[in-house]
């Protein structure tokens, strides 16, 4: 479904500062995998993501969605096809609007934004139903200013909001990084239930080994913008969070940190 | 005192007209965090284009409209200037309003018959009619005087600000509205929706622009003529107004953005009239005003914006 054909990524390119992150790099997702990628900073776990969403540009190479050459496609071109939830909770909503407000934008996503109306009564409860989801008491304010919840809630209605309109798949930033471990608990839950229900293909950077591990059909590591470690099927659900950490602390050491 | 009651008209006049400034601003700078500059060329031309038309006779609220569309077709320009060659946006501002002095004055030229030298003061009366928006629509409904204080324009500029100001709150709850909102909040959050946020950028111009042209048409309207330099300074009012509305009646929840910005471009103008009432020379009018302005950023707390809540 998903194809990183040959790139290449370098940055500052051109300058003594150059640095070359991806070497003909590839990496090919099936359509219904939930795929979680760990590593280490800098082994370009995000920058893949970027690839995939059009943030990052590669100096070579081609980015393949269902088939078709995305390479030059732009960010929010790819947004139709391809939702995303950042780290950063302030990210994926909008903390000017009310959390209704956010939810009339998104939930006419693909549709033009003309000069309609945009909130229209007759969804209220379907967005009173999608909130009770969450189970984070958030039916109710529908009228708050986004700004006003907590960064847990945020991201669960950042969640909610990217998996609202069909997209082919779900890109994870991080995701549960910036959040007290019950919350991230529940955003977790979350995020495995919706990819579930909604078929989703998914991709998942995490620094929680055990979500890694725990969550999702691939396991992937990555190191210095190689791909080291790949386990999918039965040879995943094998595998020990204990048997991950090991790896982990080997490349660590080798990078000094 | 009685001497300020006399001048309430002019304060209330210019204060209207600038209102319409200080909302342009509520949408460029205020949810699109903006800085445009380039309102003070715009307010020229909309002056231009309503002093032209009015004296060749079209109807001045058709000449109005014109006055609107030509502000929006300059704030799309430099919409275009940030969002397609991606040029700092104080830039695209300076580069539009400079260009717009040689428009302005070839339009100028153009339009009217005369000695038109393309220096920088030349400037054009048009065959004043007094209140010619009033008799093109109102025949004679509004008295022209009430306690010798003259009411038509003060109240023929209050109804175009309310005009304006209905119109833009309908426009902020539309769901291309929502969408410039949220490009101001979290341009990353708009291009996740499948937007550009950049089409936002060139329609809160437009509309911005639009508004400053609207502006100095009725501000042409007052005097009866065109002068080139009376763009200078346009952009202090409107955010004096902009901040002086917003923060006075920060705490106000039943006023709607666009309504507070109105009250501010008012206060600002009563301000600036109670000064020369107090004897203070014309010449020292911009230094009193740049006074003015920074009383408001300290007085609202916050110099910074953004954050203070856009609900409307």
């Amino acid at each position: 479904m998903l194809k990183l054909d040959n790139i290449n990524v370098s940055f500052n390119k051109g300058t003594v500062d150059e640095a070359i992150l991806f070497d003909n790099f590839n990496f090919e997702v099936s359509k219904g995998e939930f795929v979680s990628i760990v590593g280490s900073n800098g082994s370009g776990k995000t920058t893949t993501l970027n690839l995939i969403c059009g943030t990052v540009t590669p100096d070579s190479g081609a980015v393949i969605f269902g088939g078709k050459d995305i390479t030059k496609l732009s960010e929010h071109k790819r947004a139709r096809f391809i939702g995303r939830v950042f780290q950063d909770p302030k990210l994926g909503t909008c903390s000017n609007l009310t959390v209704l407000e956010n939810f009339a934008l998104a939930d006419n996503k693909n549709k033009p934004y003309g000069l309609t109306v945009a909130i229209s009564k007759k969804r209220l409860d379907y967005y009173r139903q999608l909130l009770s989801d969450c189970n984070m008491g958030l039916e109710d304010r529908l009228n708050v200013q986004i700004g006003a919840l907590s960064g847990g809630q945020r991201q669960a209605i950042a969640l909610v909001i990217a998996g609202m309109t069909k997209v082919d798949m779900l890109i994870l930033d991080e995701h549960t990084a910036a959040l007290d471990p019950k919350s991230s608990e529940t955003i977790m839950q979350l995020t495995d239930k919706q990819i579930k229900e909604n078929d989703l293909t998914a991709i998942m950077v995490t620094h929680n080994l055990r979500y890694a591990v725990e969550y999702g059909s691939r396991l992937i590591m990555m190191d210095k913008g190689k791909i080291i470690l790949d386990k999918s099927g039965e040879e995943k659900k094998n595998t020990k969070t204990q048997d991950i950490l090991h790896i982990f602390n080997e490349i660590s050491i080798e990078c000094g940190n | 005192m009685f001497s300020l009651f006399s001048s309430v008209e002019v304060f209330l006049e210019t204060g209207l007209v600038f209102s319409l400034i200080a909302m342009g601003y509520y949408v460029s700078y205020y949810i699109l965090d903006f800085p445009d500059l380039t309102v003070e060329g715009t307010f020229v031309s909309g002056a231009v284009v309503f002093g032209i038309m009015v004296s060749k006779g079209i109807n001045p609220w058709l000449a109005l409209i014109v006055s609107f569309l030509a502000g929006c077709v300059f704030g799309t320009v430099t919409g275009l200037l940030k969002v397609k060659l991606k040029i700092r946006s104080l830039l695209c501002g300076i580069l539009v309003s400079t260009a717009l002095i040689s428009v302005n004055l070839v339009v100028v030229s153009g339009g009217m018959s005369g000695d038109f030298s393309g220096q920088s003061n030349s400037s054009i009366s048009y065959g004043r009619v007094v209140n010619t928006l009033h008799d093109a629509f109102f025949g004679d409904i509004i008295p022209s005087r009430v306690n010798n204080i003259p009411l038509r324009n003060p109240l023929i500029f209050l109804i175009v600000a309310v005009a304006c100001k209905i119109l833009l709150d309908m426009y902020l709850k539309t769901k291309s509205g929502l969408i410039l909102r949220a490009s101001g909040d979290n341009g990353q959050y708009v291009k996740m929706l499948g937007v550009d946020p950049g089409k936002s950028t060139v329609i809160g111009l437009a509309i911005g622009n639009g508004y400053s042209a609207v502006a100095g048409a009725l501000y042409t309207h007052i005097s009866g003529n065109v002068n080139q330099s009376m763009g200078i300074g346009m952009i202090v009012i409107g955010l004096a107004s902009l901040i002086i509305g917003t923060s006075l009646f920060k705490r106000v929840r039943f006023l709607k953005p666009t309504t507070k910005v109105i009250f501010g471009a008012v206060i600002y103008q009563a301000c600036l009239t109670v000064a020369q009432k107090l004897g203070v020379p014309s010449a020292y009018n911009k230094i009193i005003m740049a006074l003015i302005f920074t009383l408001a950023l300290i007085f609202s707390g916050k110099v910074k914006l953004k954050g203070v809540s856009t609900k409307c």
